[in-house]
């Protein structure tokens, strides 16, 4: 294929000459090879999509009725892993922080990466796969696990092994991360600290903050949440780094991609098909119940 | 001229070809002759408004369908897709509270191939955010983001928002409760946010609660507005691939 054509003009020098043939015997005419490709392309695909709009009809509920909330309710299913981080944090940091940092943070993925290493063939760098795979394992199990603590299946468990409520008592803090914050004696000061008095703003001339500071609910929802989010990744890159599993900046950017992919397709998996009613951790699914 | 690329001898099959890709009326539609020389090929893509995204000439490995595996390409297929079944779609639906439900119904029962298009419609968009999604992780783990690329890569981003939003939008429209609630949940989380969340909300919803204006607001960004922001995007994305030399390579 490619047989130069015969209106090109003569190059200067045989080198040049030698680098351009070859340059040229690496590459296709985009008429046929590739708009071909593209055009069965597109016919395989407009017969899946008629054949399983043939086959499958779009789900069509009762009429919408505000005074009916149906259990549960659900997000579209691209957003259910923020429904599922909603039950574990502030609603602020869930619903809005969170996905605004991940996808700055996606979009700087470039910037900080900028090398040429990799570039242009699948996972071509030394250590690729291995990073995919350490970065997608830690996301996935890791997920699970925080999940599953948070719901207190370690207490499940523990008294399957140790026998009904053996639980220790000195450790209901552990029973889920609500338990810092319910099954601690915290002083009666800490639920309501007036932040207006600490941070005295009106001697700023600034309007005075009337908003009262619960401290256990902040180490709850948000601080805890926050060094989660933030530190764990970074714990992974300073494990992998030490175990000379990511060395370059590639490296580090497939590891950190990857355990992000792992951990929203987990996220959307649990809040898919592992929420039921209530929001509880069931198994469900969408189309076994008509009334959702 | 394109006499003399083709073979000799004037049989029954050259004078057929002449009088069907050499008479005026096929001339003036496709001015570069039939593609079956090189020449011609490249004219082929380099002439035509639709194929002269692509360069004429492709790299041997970018054409390995396990390279792309025509994710992005099916992306915007599926957009296309979505836009003449939408379309379709719109010819039978009114977007007010009152109406919305039936006419999903009557379109479901009482249009021909009503059904269809609305099946269609509905997992095409599913696919899309899939697809959407799929060609980012292609691109990443191809390393083609870097340089001089990065900024595409932004857009990229931007087209992955879009996307959500366009299948969040058109999620409200059948107005049953599934798309109430759903859109009930999602916007409640934009109004979970610190200082501007509740005003956010407030304009979003177009209310305190997912009623007619909602359904006004979604309806209108979901067939006109944000189908233009991404059709925007989607040109500077095509265009800065091209403009970058096609699809990222070793060096």
């Amino acid at each position: 294929m490619a047989a130069a054509p015969q209106t090109q003009a003569q190059p200067a020098s045989a080198a040049v000459k030698a680098r351009q043939r070859r340059a040229r015997e690496e590459e296709l005419l985009v008429w046929p090879d590739l708009v071909f490709i593209e055009f069965i392309c597109a016919v395989l695909f407009t017969i899946l999509i008629v054949g399983l709009a043939v086959m499958v009809d779009s789900i069509l509920l009762d009429r919408a009725n505000p005074a009916v909330t149906p259990n549960p309710s659900k997000a579209p299913w691209y957003f259910l892993n923020l429904q599922e981080l909603l039950l574990h944090m502030h609603p602020a940091l869930a619903g809005v922080v969170v996905p605004t940092v991940a996808l700055i943070a996606l979009g700087a993925i470039p910037y900080w990466d900028n090398t040429a290493e990799g570039q242009g063939e699948w996972l071509s760098t030394p250590r690729a796969w291995l990073n995919l795979k350490v970065g997608a394992a830690v996301g996935a199990i890791g997920t699970t696990l925080l999940i599953f603590y948070d719901e207190s299946k370690h207490i499940q468990v523990f008294e399957m092994i140790a026998g009904k409520d053996s639980w220790p008592e000195p450790l209901n803090f552990m029973r889920g991360l609500r338990g810092i914050q319910n099954e601690i004696n915290w002083p009666a000061w800490t639920l309501d600290v007036p932040l207006g008095n600490v941070l005295r703003l009106d001697l700023l001339g600034l309007p005075k903050i009337e908003l009262d500071w619960n401290i256990p609910g902040f180490i709850v929802e948000q601080f805890i949440p926050v060094n989660t989010m933030v530190g764990l990744p970074i714990l992974l890159s300073l494990v992998a780094h030490k175990l000379k599993i990511a060395q370059t900046k590639r490296d580090h950017m497939i590891l950190q991609f990857s355990g992000f992919i792992a951990v929203y397709v987990t996220l959307t998996i649990v809040g898919t098909y592992f929420r039921g009613e209530g929001l509880a951790l069931v198994p469900y699914t969408i189309f076994a119940d008509p009334s959702h | 001229m394109a006499a003399t690329e083709r073979p000799q001898g004037r049989s029954m099959g050259d004078r057929l070809y002449d009088a069907i890709f050499g008479n005026r009326l096929w001339r003036s539609i496709f001015r570069s002759g039939y593609p079956n020389t090189p020449r011609n090929q490249m004219l082929a893509v380099a002439t035509n408004v639709f194929l002269h995204l692509h360069p004429t000439r492709i790299h041997r490995t970018h054409v390995k369908i396990t390279h792309t595996f025509c994710l992005g390409g099916l992306s915007f297929f599926l957009f296309l897709g979505l836009t003449i079944s939408g379309v379709l779609l719109m010819f039978y639906y009114v977007p007010s509270v009152d109406r919305a439900y039936t006419d999903i119904l009557a379109l479901e029962t009482d249009v021909r191939f009503g059904q269809l298009m609305r099946n269609m419609h509905r997992w095409m968009a599913h696919g899309m955010v899939l697809t959407v999604l799929m060609h980012m992780m292609r691109v990443f783990y191809t390393g083609a983001y870097k340089p001089p690329r990065e900024f595409n890569w932004v857009v990229g981003v931007v087209l992955l928002v879009l996307t959500l939003l366009l299948s969040f939008t058109g999620y409200l429209l059948p107005w049953d409760q599934l798309a109430l609630w759903a859109i009930t949940v999602g916007t409640n989380m934009v109004g979970s946010a610190p200082l501007l969340g509740e005003p956010n909300r407030f304009i979003l919803v177009g209310g305190f609660q997912v009623g007619q204006a909602a359904l006004t607001r979604f309806y209108a960004l979901h067939v006109i507005g944000l189908p233009l922001m991404a059709a925007v995007f989607m040109m500077v994305h095509f265009w800065r691939i091209r403009r970058d030399g096609g699809l990222a390579r070793p060096l």
